[in-house]
């Protein structure tokens, strides 16, 4: 396709033509969040920080910080009830992650390494689901009489990074006119 | 609720997200390149979920030979450059992509759910009845993210 910046054998995305719904959610889920990954590359802090698509407060770093609290949030908090508070966010500002982003080699380095760590307990989790519990019911962490079961949790997980992913398309292509992945 | 019931729940969240992104725009804000130097709009894709919805469901899940939608001659850019802000493009837009939802669900009514598991190509990248499913789900969820930058740069609206 014409549309895209790496080589298909650079590609780090797999097409394995997953059996099964699990492993159809984990191939999805991992795609997505390498896609994520690659739209943010080769930018320096200045450009990841930046809010490229006024009047949005978006930008790629709050979307990385975004999304380690939402690994966190769900499979974390929620799928393991770990009973801890949430990543980049506070009483004040439910925002944080977004609102707190900053133009630095160093809110850089914390927000990648929040979000792989993130990444990585939850595939340890999920690899440790049977197939047969995509139906279990979980109570949702911080909201009371409400409960998510793992398939739902999982598909979410999905939509939310590619919605997010979405938004990486505007804000890299209004950056510096990348666009594909 | 099981795996297909699930699927169909979310993909009736994601077009009322389209829905609520369009609802109240004019033909030129609806046809408006508001983020450049993206060419997107929000009629740029109401049109592209037109043709998404009717290849997967229709071409594909129910194999039928019909020619893509909004590509004339394997043009794939007219879904987007043809998005032009006239009433009757708007009209014609919503109508089709309302269209093939129904023809979509119709599919959908008539698929057990035990047919998420049928393979119909192992060696295709998307080759399962659930692989397609979730692609569906992934496009509209990927759009919806583009929709809500379009939007909020048109008039300052934002939310699911």
């Amino acid at each position: 396709m014409s549309d895209m910046w790496l080589a298909e054998d650079q590609d780090p995305r797999t097409a394995g033509n997953p059996q099964g719904e699990k492993a159809t959610y984990a191939e999805y889920l991992a795609n997505y969040r390498l896609t994520l990954g690659m739209k943010c590359d080769d930018l320096t802090p200045e450009q990841l920080a930046t809010r490229s698509v006024p009047p949005s407060t978006l930008s790629l770093l709050g979307l990385i910080r975004h999304m380690a609290r939402v690994e966190n949030n769900w499979f974390q908090r929620t799928a393991q009830a770990n009973g801890r508070d949430r990543i980049y966010w506070s009483e004040d500002d439910g925002d944080l992650d977004f609102n707190a982003v900053e133009p630095t080699q160093a809110c850089v380095d914390d927000a990648f390494t929040s979000w792989r760590r993130e990444i990585a307990a939850a595939e340890e989790w999920f690899a440790g689901v049977p197939e047969s519990d995509l139906g279990r019911e979980l109570p949702t962490a911080g909201r009371t009489d409400e409960v998510v079961s793992i398939r739902d949790l999982v598909v979410h997980m999905i939509e939310e990074y590619a919605r997010h992913c979405g938004h990486a398309d505007l804000l890299r292509e209004c950056i510096d006119g990348r666009t594909g992945q | 609720m099981n795996e297909l019931d699930g699927m169909r729940r979310w993909l009736g969240d994601l077009r009322g997200t389209v829905e609520r992104k369009a609802e109240g725009l004019t033909p030129e804000q609806l046809a408006a390149r508001s983020v450049p130097p993206s060419d997107l709009s929000v009629l740029g894709l109401v049109r592209h979920l037109a043709q998404m919805e009717h290849h997967w469901f229709v071409r594909t899940l129910s194999r039928a030979d019909e020619p893509q939608l909004y590509v004339p001659d394997g043009d794939w850019d007219a879904q987007f450059r043809d998005a032009v802000p006239e009433e009757a493009v708007v009209e014609e837009a919503f109508a089709t992509w309302r269209a093939q939802c129904a023809r979509s669900d119709a599919v959908l009514d008539g698929l057990p759910p035990e047919a998420l598991d049928f393979v119909w190509d192992p060696d295709d990248r998307i080759g399962s009845v659930r692989d397609a499913l979730t692609q569906v789900l992934y496009e509209y969820s990927r759009h919806a993210g583009h929709l809500d930058l379009l939007r909020e740069a048109i008039d300052g609206t934002t939310g699911e």
